[in-house]
């Protein structure tokens, strides 16, 4: 149970001393600032590259950070072995040893590095494969397991260790959609239960959205916002929050402002109520599901229509910019028909087009309803 | 029971050997740590010894003292090594004498001799027991990858000493090649056979070992070319030419260039049909007159030269195997 | 179509035939040897006119056997112990030297690294037959010569060995040695306790290699070794290099030193197939 802090983190590879890479240094991650809270689950996100992982084993202690300082708690941990900072790690691959049962795969860590002896192991072992219901798969080898029962033996390792942080890099990314959806509510559930701070890196932003108290979202090694789910979502603070959250992604499209009205190349335009935006062009974001098709209008070429079943994926262009919306099974336009297209001044999202910073995000209200439950 | 007791007690070992490794400090060279004990005896054992061959090469032995240092007894040849002498420098004289030193460049000849005689026979048969290894209707053929691997594990002089026995006068050879009338063949005194006799135990030794890597190498080639093939309504031969062999060629590279330096490193096998009686002249190798030169005469620093030039040999025809292909 | 399946049987039936008769001509060496060793001399060659060698067992393999332990100037069996003995110390130092440097190899970034990959490299074509001279003189200065040691050491850095180990140990995925890190497992007790454990094949295949190195080496343990330290090569080449062989004898001591390695080899075989495609088929 321990608070994370990240203050000013900067890992550099100096490729001097490689062979392998050509460049002499690579930052991998800049000056990231960044408190976890004691018992919260947060969520590293970001494409890959972004130096989520490797923020991720900075605070494991399998890289060394080249600047900044990482606590938990109080305690300065930049110069503690892995084994010494009280943590477990959930990898990708699982990372099971081959060549041990699961009960020694699970023991494996309390056997070295704790003063338990080896009726308390045992004994510890067993509750925790009861947790994760792996008790009849203990005599297993990693090999005979099939892939989540894989996982389940890798969190029951990282569990018996009681320790005050886990760390999970993207512990789902091998399962299959059905089996990630189940493991994904339960790794919550033992979260909660146990309520050890977790980090959980993995690049499914639906994954982000579902599991974590707050999100951070990186990119080229710079944490770029860090919020709960719906902040992120409603309130992105730039441009590539908004485009790399939300399924299908955000339609951007660069328009220029003049006074109250703004106008895409493409030929559509929109008087603004809000006379405060002064740049002349801007980037125009509109989530997909806020777009409404309108039959009759000459704004979008149809390209593809997409039935899901329970909503439709519009897909088409306005001008030479790609567009989808996401509407109700009943607006069924044909492949080449020309719609016109709509949105709320409320859904819109404003970005500065250089830098990219948010200018507007949605201030539509949720409706009341959904706040009742 | 004794286990139970055994418990607390290998716990408590446990205990103070995790403190221990809580106390000792991390060490920023741990793979060094894991590679100096190769390299230790890597840099004694191999590297100091080719510089030192190349060191030595410049150089003579210098009044060899009486006491002997080292003696050994090979048959009829008596070898006693001095202690080790002043060395005398005498610049490029051992590479001028063996320029023209007639003996080192029949040993050659021999070596090259064997060497056309052993790597066609070789190669064919490894390459032809691979093919019908690789084919979809042999059966049994665990069984007889087993069999013809075997012979890589023999110990080659007691191999070599099997041969002989079969080869030797009054012999199962003569009495095999009797059986469809050819006359008995003096395989061991006569030079010409001598060497052939050298190129067949190879043939025997090494055929197995090339044929499992030429199989590795025909089960990398995919199924679809042959079946584009197929379609196309080419012949099995027109296959194996035009699909099997140009597919093969890295393969057929390694297996050549692995011989080329087992051949010139032969020397078990002369050396035992030599010691029973075979022709010093027509069987030596060039590996086998090192040897000869360095420790029954003596002369280490021309035996370095010799062996220099060895290595520039091998290594210029590994290069234009590579390069050739 | 029917000629077709008759030409497809004519190449089936080639091929069997092929087969088995190359198969029969490389067994019967092995076969007569066997033979041989339970034969008096005098069956082991043709006699007067018309008598044959004999091609099945006789009775004199133990007559045989008692005649090579009376020889004055080899003890055969001694030989027997000292290549045992050597070749199983050789196979486990070199398996530990050249897995702990594979090892460093294949899962560390440090200095120098390629440069030191490149010079074990660079040795892989030389044959180590050729090194004899320098080896010696170095070795006897070393005082160790006409010991053990002076031919377990000398190979112990065995280069393919150490290439074979760094190629094989790169498929160990990365998490695996953080996941132990993790657990709290110092660098060599991920060595020893994750590494060597999950390396099992590899290292059987190794030893496989380095067995049969060893056992094999005859010019080297010729030049180094004398009486009472001779390996099984040097005692047969001295049984060999008297003016009257005793074949029947000699037949004894080869089926001694080929025969059980046999045994031991079908057993290993398939980790010897892997060793030897791992350095061919992957370059």
């Amino acid at each position: 149970m321990t608070a994370i802090t990240l203050d000013g983190l900067t890992k550099s590879y100096d490729a001097t001393d490689m062979d392998d890479i050509p460049d002499n240094e690579i930052v991998a991650v800049e000056d990231v600032d960044l408190e976890i809270e004691d018992g919260e689950f947060l969520v590293f996100v970001g494409p890959s590259g972004c130096g989520k992982s490797t923020t991720l084993r900075c605070i494991a202690g399998l890289e060394d950070a080249t600047g900044g300082e990482i606590r938990f708690g109080e305690t300065v941990v930049n110069d503690l072995r892995p084994r010494d900072r009280d943590v477990a790690m959930v990898f990708q691959n699982y990372a099971l040893y081959p060549h041990m049962t699961v009960r020694k795969n699970i023991s494996f860590g309390l056997r070295l590095s704790s003063a338990l002896t080896t009726p308390e192991i045992d004994s510890r072992v067993t509750d925790v494969a009861e947790m994760m219901g792996i008790e009849d798969l203990l005599s297993k080898t990693p090999d005979e397991l099939s892939g989540g029962q894989q996982q389940r033996v890798a969190l029951g390792r990282s569990i018996v260790r009681e320790p005050g942080i886990f760390l999970m890099d993207e512990p789902l990314s091998n399962l299959d959609a059905k089996l990630r959806a189940e493991m994904r509510t339960e790794i919550q559930e033992l979260q909660n239960d146990l309520g050890v701070t977790t980090v959980y890196v993995t690049h499914d932003q639906t994954e982000a959205m579902a599991m974590g108290d707050r999100i951070a979202v990186l990119n080229d090694g710079l944490l770029q916002q860090v919020a709960p789910p719906e902040e992120i979502y409603r309130r992105p603070a730039n441009e590539f929050v908004a485009g790399f959250i939300g399924s299908p992604s955000i339609n951007f499209f660069d328009v220029s402002v003049d006074g109250q009205t703004l106008t895409a190349p493409s030929g559509f335009s929109y008087e603004l109520e809000d006379h405060s935006v002064e740049d002349d062009t801007v980037r125009l974001g509109i989530r997909p599901e806020d777009l409404t098709i309108e039959e009759g209008g000459d704004d979008m070429t149809v390209t593809v229509v997409e039935k899901m079943g329970n909503e439709n994926f519009i897909y088409g262009t306005v001008g030479d910019v790609e567009v989808v919306a996401r509407t109700p099974v009943t607006v069924r336009p044909e492949p080449d028909q020309r719609v016109g297209i709509s949105f709320a001044e409320s859904a819109m999202y404003l970005f500065e087009s250089e830098t990219g910073a948010a200018i507007k995000t949605k201030t539509d209200e949720i409706e009341p309803q959904a706040a009742q439950f | 029971m004794s286990r139970q007791l055994l418990v607390p007690l290998l716990d408590q070992v446990r205990f103070k050997r995790e403190q221990l490794k809580d106390r000792l400090p991390t060490l920023p060279g741990t793979p060094l740590l894991f590679l100096s004990p190769f390299f230790l005896l890597f840099g004694v054992f191999l590297a100091i010894p080719v510089f030192y061959t190349f060191y030595l090469s410049f150089f003579t032995f210098q009044g060899v003292s009486t006491e002997a240092l080292f003696a050994i007894d090979v048959g009829a040849y008596q070898i006693m090594i001095p202690e080790m002498a002043n060395l005398q420098y005498v610049g490029l004289d051992n590479y001028r004498r063996l320029l023209t030193d007639s003996v080192f460049y029949q040993s050659l000849l021999n070596t090259a001799i064997i060497f056309v005689v052993q790597v066609p026979l070789m190669v064919a048969l490894a390459l032809g027991l691979a093919l019908v290894l690789n084919a979809a209707y042999t059966r049994y053929k665990g069984i007889f990858r087993s069999l013809l691997l075997l012979p890589v594990s023999a110990n080659t002089v007691a191999y070599s000493a099997v041969f002989i026995v079969i080869a030797a006068e009054g012999g199962l050879a003569d009495i095999a090649l009797g059986a469809i009338g050819i006359p008995p063949i003096d395989w061991i005194s006569d030079g010409f056979w001598a060497r052939n006799l050298v190129a067949f135990m190879s043939v025997w030794r090494w055929t197995g070992y090339n044929m499992i890597i030429i199989l590795a190498g025909l089960q990398t080639i995919s199924p679809s070319l042959y079946e584009a093939a197929e379609i196309g309504g080419a012949t099995k031969i027109q296959k194996f030419r035009h699909i099997t062999l140009p597919q093969l060629k890295p393969i057929m590279l390694f297996v050549f260039v692995t011989t080329t330096i087992g051949v010139f490193k032969k020397f078990a096998e002369p050396m035992i049909v030599i010691s029973s009686g075979g022709p010093l002249n027509e069987t030596r190798t060039i590996v086998y007159y090192i040897w000869q030169v360095a420790f029954q005469n003596l002369e280490l620093g021309y035996g370095s030269a010799l062996t220099v030039a060895l290595v520039a040999i091998i290594m210029t025809l590994s290069l234009i195997q590579f390069k050739v292909s | 179509m029917h000629e077709k399946l008759e030409k497809e049987a004519l190449w089936q039936f080639g091929g069997y035939g092929f087969l088995v008769a190359v198969t029969m001509v490389m067994m019967f060496p092995i076969y007569w040897l066997v033979v041989a060793s339970t034969l008096p001399q005098s069956a082991i060659f043709a006699g007067g006119a018309g008598e044959l060698p004999r091609l099945i067992p006789g009775r004199n393999f133990l007559a045989n056997a008692e005649a090579l332990a009376a020889r004055p100037e080899v003890d055969f069996y001694r030989s027997m112990l000292n290549s045992l003995v050597i070749a199983v110390v050789y196979t486990g130092l070199a398996l530990l030297f050249c897995s702990m440097g594979g090892f460093a190899l294949a899962k560390y970034e440090f200095k120098y690294k390629r440069a030191l990959f490149m010079g074990i490299l660079g040795t892989l074509l030389l044959p180590t037959n050729l090194l004899v001279i320098p080896l010696f003189l170095l070795v006897s200065n070393m005082g160790l010569s006409n010991s053990y040691w002076a031919v377990i050491l000398p190979w112990a850095a065995y280069p393919l060995g150490i290439f074979f180990m760094k190629q094989a140990m790169q498929s160990i995925p990365d998490s695996l040695l953080e996941a132990a890190r993790m657990d709290g497992a110092s660098e060599f007790q991920l060595y020893y306790r994750v590494v060597l454990p999950s390396m099992k094949s590899s290292l059987a295949a190794l030893a496989v290699i380095l067995f049969l190195f060893q056992w094999n080496l005859f010019l080297w343990p010729l030049v180094v070794l004398r009486e009472g330290k001779y390996t099984i090569p040097v005692a047969i080449s001295k049984i060999m290099s008297n003016d009257m062989i005793a074949y029947d004898q000699l037949m004894v001591a080869s089926a001694m030193a080929i025969v059980p390695m046999f045994v031991v080899f079908i057993l290993l075989q398939r980790h010897f197939v892997n060793g030897i495609l791992g350095g061919a088929v992957k370059e």
